[in-house]
């Protein structure tokens, strides 16, 4: 078993639903998007995600049960944490690097409770968001991929999560969708 | 970090030094809670709990870092279309209206209920009770002044919540956020108009003990996102309270992403995004 964790800011939603249009509706593993958007932005996004993508997306409920092949999606205003016992744990506490969700919270979670299971990968963005959760997924055994910041839109999030852990892989958004295509049990 | 025996030491003297009940936290939270309170305080759990037993005032602001302060003015602005328009509108009839906001943190959505009610031509009527178990936040509230920079990005929430209606989306409806705010930019404050002040009762309560705190029946109870702190245990039996507590018609009101699980959830009706208490 594995567990995809998507952390991503500006400039990453044409590549998250570019990957979400391109995986194989029988993919098995479960996958955890946490992506920033505008305050204003509330509602919408799923549905817009939902389009493009060949497995279920939706926004969590709190101590939902994580399933195989489906998409989960921090809802706005809501750290997201996944649990060891495969539920989802929401929370309004303070915000963490300016942003709730905080990519940061949901990767260290999941390098937390799947440790070497724990595949992170994080997008183009314009905050630090989201280093110091690559470090946790590193230190746990997990794998860390980070899209390359010359193909990002903005580089300062990819850049800062090149400088604070040990990267596995620097990939272009094709290179992911390939990387993810060949993931298997 | 900290061993399990160590949390347990430090709950159990909250509740023998203070009378706060964390046995039912969600144990997770709670630890993130504490994490951050010992690195606020730059102190170990050991320092801590023993300094929780020695001085009343630092155990009563441990509580309040403990316990989780996020609201906004309209947070949801569909859930406060659905109270407008499918809520409020069967309360008319009613000689009074009672209504609990359970955890009202600052008190945005106290306010933010006594708007709906005002413009529905009900808040004569009502009696609006609003609880927190932690008193800073109470003051705020009691007050009506918040920042204008925190609140500010929530004011699309007040356009949704009161000028849109979801069921006829070409109804024009004006009204102006003047009517029941201040602005002072430069002073970076928010006032709530006075004569929606002094509506609501403000009152301390810990949500744990399970009580009633205003001996009434109520027609809507609002606690949104405060039960994700709270293990399944002590959900059930906030939902158990809730539901004796509901008049017969009676509406709950959870956060967006809250739902009722476990044996209570066949006692409600799930209703869009509200719960309905239900007899049978």
């Amino acid at each position: 078993m594995l567990y995809v964790v998507i952390g991503g800011s500006a400039g990453s939603f044409p590549v998250v639903t570019g990957l979400l249009a391109s995986l194989d509706k029988n993919f098995p593993f479960p996958m955890f998007l946490c992506l920033h958007r505008l305050k204003n932005v509330r509602t919408g996004f799923v549905e817009a995600l939902r389009l493009k993508s060949v497995l279920p997306v939706s926004e969590p409920y709190d101590r939902e049960p994580v399933l195989r092949g489906h998409v989960y999606l921090a809802p706005a205003n809501y750290h997201m944490y996944v649990t060891k016992s495969e539920t989802i744990s929401l929370s309004t506490e303070e915000v963490v690097n300016h942003s709730r969700p905080s990519i940061d919270i949901t990767f260290s979670s999941a390098a937390r409770s799947f440790g070497s299971k724990c595949v992170g990968i994080l997008l183009s963005g314009a905050n630090k968001d989201g280093a110091l959760g690559m470090k946790a997924i590193k230190e746990a055994g997990g794998t860390a991929i980070v899209q390359s910041p010359d193909e990002c839109q903005v580089r300062t999030m990819t850049t800062a999560a090149i400088k604070a852990a040990d990267v596995d892989y620097i990939l272009t958004g094709a290179q992911i969708i390939s990387y993810l295509q060949k993931l298997k049990e | 970090m900290f061993e399990e025996e160590d949390v347990k030491i430090l709950i159990r003297a909250l509740k023998d030094c203070g009378g706060y009940d964390f046995s039912d936290y969600s144990l997770k939270s709670f630890l993130r809670r504490v994490e951050k309170v010992l690195y606020d305080n730059k102190m170990d759990i050991y320092t801590l709990t023993n300094a929780i037993k020695i001085d009343s005032n630092f155990l009563e602001q441990v509580v309040k870092d403990i316990t989780v302060n996020t609201t906004e003015i309209f947070r949801d602005p569909s859930v406060w279309q659905i109270i407008k328009y499918r809520v409020l509108p069967k309360l008319h009839a009613q000689k009074e209206i009672n209504i609990w906001h359970a955890g009202c943190s600052i008190g945005m959505e106290v306010y933010s209920m006594e708007i709906l009610l005002y413009e529905a031509g009900l808040l004569d009527k009502a009696r609006i009770y609003a609880t927190d178990i932690n008193s800073d936040v109470l003051k705020t509230a009691e007050e009506g002044v918040f920042s204008y920079r925190s609140a500010s990005e929530y004011l699309d929430n007040y356009r949704k919540a009161l000028c849109v209606n979801p069921y006829n989306m070409d109804e024009k409806i004006i009204v102006p956020i003047e009517k029941y705010l201040d602005f002072n930019i430069p002073k970076d404050t928010l006032k709530v108009k006075p004569f929606l002040l002094s509506k609501a009762v403000f009152k301390k309560h810990n949500l744990v003990s399970g009580t009633n705190p205003f001996n009434v029946k109520y027609d809507m109870i609002l606690c949104r996102n405060v039960l994700i702190y709270f293990n399944q245990t002590l959900q059930n039996k906030l939902f158990m309270d809730f539901w004796k507590y509901l008049n017969d018609d009676g509406v709950l009101v959870l956060g967006i992403h809250e739902s009722i699980l476990g044996p209570m959830s066949s006692k409600y009706d799930k209703k869009g995004l509200i719960y309905q208490k239900k007899l049978f």
